[in-house]
């Protein structure tokens, strides 16, 4: 199996008995097409962990003909990891969600934008060095858009 | 060239079910192309859950799926007892059995009635709600409160179950079933809602599997998956039910998978709650003073079916009283995400119909 | 004697003319009071049976057994503000309520009510101004959708012009079927009376109701019924769970009332009409003098009817509609115009 996937390391070592795959980030794609053709048909979860000086982000597959249930994980220093959209549609919301709270960029995304919160929000607040003190207000604009301020009485 | 209306559903519009905004773009009647824009009910759930201890987190669960809040708090507790390796004992996993099914079927009824009022059936909404509220009063009895009930807790569950409201589930389910048929009649015996349900909003395996749908919508695409039997948490190996699949994948078998669950979780509860063991509720490890200073190491992905589909709770511990990470995989949130792909090229009615029978709850989708 | 003639001679001391002038008045102002009393309690009877058939119990704080809610309702709604949307037609969007309300009144007012006791015959145009009121009854309510198509053009709301175009959709398909249908019905009573285009002289031909003769007829008029009032199965213009409330989505207070008025109005006489036409009207076993009594009776059982419909149903799509109106009702309202000529010629009627 090893020579197979490349440098990627495999291992169970949560307390869920849920074989972990780590690949570096630069290889992920080529991997995950392999994990796709060997009949994980669905991916479950992305899930972006700030590890403070890196962050790493945490693919769950799932193969329904088999019920088998693997974690791929991946660490990136500068936030950008290839996209995944042209193999599971599913992770064309998933990872505009990790992109909006978590600030990671996914290269190759088509339409890469916050799906929470407005577009011209400030920070991303799952990151560990968010500032929770700065109060960020919504308002809306003439055209029904949501935008963020930091201006108490523009924002209700 | 054609040139097209655009329309912007909610996020105030009587069938979003909440704050859904959807931008459409309509030929006449027909939506070439549609847009959820999601996100107004959202409060970052999985940044608060940072913020506190393990046993607090408890409470944001029940606002995620508010119309099924124990189904909620068992997928977090699922995940948060294994990081915190405190199990709960015997009878407390057959409780909370009984409860994650009493919570399904309040949250099938919901379903049922708002999905009624999509078609614009106003009573069998009424009937729904008035067998939910009988639920809703065993949670009372049970907890004090009627929906967000914060009832299971850290080790167990917060209260015992008394003998005089294991007779009130009984009892519900002796009545419930006759109502239950009632209800199903009212929609199935009529030719209009089977004509705005049949063919309508089909969804075929290959597209469900790829856009991450679980749940009643899976399992009505021809996919026999259920977490209970797939991979059995709690004490469901031990209770004796079937999972409903259905082969068409359009809106009407997405009803008729739900009703049939509704009658599964009734047979389950009757069963569980006959076979609920003596013993203690609430594992004494974690004792109420020491519950928020439980600590947690390692990671772990607990999967559970809620009413809407595979609930996932990853936790990811540092060896503090607070989790480090928190991530909630919420079915409806890749229900949603298959809209787009359903209503397109339908008529504005059928998409209404469509987004009835996703059964969305905004708590989860923004958490 | 008729209501008319009851007033000419009350009023009589006032000379010839005036009399009459003034016992018009009186009439059409007794109509009104009699249509907006009918429609309130209309509006109290619906709420009440909707919350019987839902496990509820209804109005029942304002007045005894809330009998007093509609009152309070339309209190509150007429000290409401109407807001009015920027960038409406003004007049039009003023208008198109009272163009409803308007109809609906007229109608009323055409429509014989057979006779009550002393009162005598209760009409106003039909007996005793024109022979020709069902064409003057058509032609009145077919000014009622006008008003619904200009709210939803007026009021600059796309939820509005889908709706109003979602009536136009409908009023097309459903009102060609529902006009042959009354055609079955002016040419059975042909064979017996003089002045067929009376609904007063089509009414006292109908020994044996004209449903029994017509079933098919009576069928296609009771759907036309239900979708000229557009309630539940055939609600498409104003579907709340799809366009919010389509042409009425931008009023607000009084003139949202007028609309609301307007529905149930609808359903009345609706009712009215089914059972002038096809039901035996005003003719009943007992004598005569309580034939506004039987009317009633079976206007009431219709709008039963018509609720349990409304309460049960969901909503057609559109499309379907139109499917239904031109190629079911269409040739169905046809068969029953080839069925009751061979009838009315066979049987000598």
């Amino acid at each position: 199996m090893k020579e197979q996937l490349g440098e990627s390391v495999s291992a169970v070592n949560g307390k869920d008995g849920i074989m972990v795959h780590t690949v570096a980030k630069e290889r992920l794609f080529e991997f995950m097409k392999e994990m796709k053709e060997k009949g994980f048909d669905s991916l479950s979860l992305i899930t972006g962990v700030d590890r403070k000086d890196y962050l790493e982000v945490v693919y769950h597959l799932h193969n329904f003909a088999t019920d088998e249930y693997v974690e791929v994980k991946t660490t990136t220093d500068n936030g950008v990891v290839p996209s995944l959209v042209s193999l599971w549609s599913s992770a064309r919301w998933d990872e505009r969600e990790e992109y909006d709270l978590m600030g990671i960029k996914f290269e190759g995304h088509e339409n890469l934008k916050r799906i929470f919160l407005p577009e011209n929000w400030v920070g991303h607040p799952l990151r560990k060095d968010y500032n929770l003190k700065n109060i960020q207000y919504i308002n809306m604009d003439k055209d029904g858009e949501d935008y963020a301020t930091f201006d108490p009485g523009d924002g209700w | 060239m054609s040139e097209f209306v655009e329309l912007n559903f909610g996020p105030q519009h009587p069938s979003t079910h909440g704050v859904l905004r959807l931008k459409a773009k309509l030929d006449g009647e027909i939506i070439r192309e549609l847009e959820p824009v999601i996100g107004y009910l959202h409060r970052d759930a999985e940044k608060l859950c940072e913020l506190t201890f393990y046993a607090d987190n408890l409470i944001l669960f029940d606002r995620m799926d508010y119309v099924g809040s124990m189904l909620m708090e068992s997928g977090y507790l699922e995940a948060a007892e294994k990081i915190l390796s405190i199990d709960p004992p015997e009878r407390a996993q057959w409780i909370r059995v009984v409860m994650n099914e009493l919570s399904r079927i309040a949250a099938h009824l919901v379903w049922a009635g708002a999905f009624g009022l999509d078609l614009g059936m106003l009573t069998p909404f009424f009937y729904c709600f008035a067998e939910r509220d009988k639920i809703l009063d065993i949670f009372t009895e049970i907890c004090g409160t009627r929906q967000e009930t914060n009832y299971m807790s850290i080790g167990g569950v917060y209260q015992d179950i008394t003998p005089e409201i294991m007779d009130h589930i009984l009892e519900f389910t002796e009545t419930f079933p006759k109502r239950l048929e009632e209800i199903y009649k009212l929609f199935v015996k009529n030719d209009v809602f089977i004509s705005r349900n049949k063919g309508i909003g089909v969804l075929d395996r290959e597209t469900a599997i790829d856009y991450g749908v679980t749940g009643p919508m899976l399992r009505a695409s021809g996919v026999n998956y259920d977490v209970r039997k797939a991979k059995p948490y709690l004490v469901y190996d031990k209770v004796n039910f079937e999972v409903p699949v259905s082969y068409k994948g359009d809106n009407l078998a997405r009803f008729l998978v739900r009703f049939e669950e509704l009658r599964q979780s009734v047979k389950i509860v009757r069963e569980a709650v006959k076979k609920i063991p003596d013993g203690p509720h609430f594992n004494p490890k974690a004792k109420k003073p020491m519950m928020i200073r439980l600590r947690g190491d390692g990671e772990y992905y607990a999967r559970t079916e809620s009413a809407k589909g595979e609930f996932g709770v990853y936790i990811v511990g540092d060896g503090g009283v607070k989790p480090y990470r928190v991530r909630v995989r919420s079915p409806t949130f890749k229900n949603l995400s298959v809209l787009p792909v359903l209503a397109k090229d339908q008529m504005i009615a059928d998409m209404v119909a469509i987004s009835g029978t996703l059964d969305l709850v905004f708590g989860e989708i923004d958490r | 004697m008729s209501l008319y003639s009851r007033l000419v001679g009350l009023f009589s001391p006032l000379g010839n003319l005036p009399s009459e002038a003034l016992s018009y008045i009186a009439e059409s102002l007794i109509m009104i009071i009699i249509a907006t009393l009918g429609l309130a309690f209309m509006i109290y009877l619906f709420r009440k049976f909707m919350a019987r058939l839902q496990l509820r119990i209804g109005p029942n704080r304002v007045g005894k057994f809330g009998l007093l809610q509609v009152v309070a309702d339309g209190l509150k709604l007429a000290g409401k503000e109407s807001i009015f949307p920027k960038g409406r037609d003004d007049l039009p969007y003023r208008v198109a309520p009272l163009i409803g309300m308007v109809g609906l009144i007229l109608a009323f007012a055409v429509l014989p009510y057979g006779s009550l006791f002393w009162v005598g015959t209760v009409t106003i145009f039909d007996a005793s101004g024109t022979s020709v009121s069902v064409i003057l009854l058509f032609a009145i309510i077919a000014i009622m959708p006008i008003g619904e198509v200009l709210a939803g053009i007026s009021s600059r709301n796309k939820y509005a012009l889908l709706g109003s175009l979602r009536s136009i959709a409908k009023d097309v398909s459903f009102e060609v079927p529902m006009m042959i249908s009354v055609l079955a019905v002016v040419m059975m009573a042909s064979a017996r009376t003089a002045y067929p285009l009376s609904i007063n002289s089509i009414v006292t031909t109908e020994i044996l109701p004209y449903g029994i003769l017509e079933p098919l007829g009576i069928f296609v008029f009771m759907v036309s019924m239900v979708a000229r009032a557009s309630y539940t199965p055939f609600d498409m213009g104003e579907s709340d769970s799809e366009l919010i409330t389509g042409y009425s989505t931008e009023y607000s207070g009084m003139r949202f009332a007028m609309f609301y008025m307007g529905l149930f109005g609808s359903i009345l006489l609706g009712s009215f009409m089914v059972s002038l036409f096809y039901l035996g009207g005003f003719n009943g076993p007992l004598d005569s003098s309580l034939g506004v009594v039987w009317l009633v009776i079976k206007a009431l059982i219709l709008v039963l009817i018509s609720f349990t419909i409304w309460l049960s149903m969901p909503r057609i799509r559109i499309d379907k509609f139109v499917n239904l109106g031109w190629k079911y009702l269409l040739p169905l309202s046809m068969i029953n115009l080839i069925l009751s000529g061979i009838l009315t010629l066979g049987m000598g009627w």
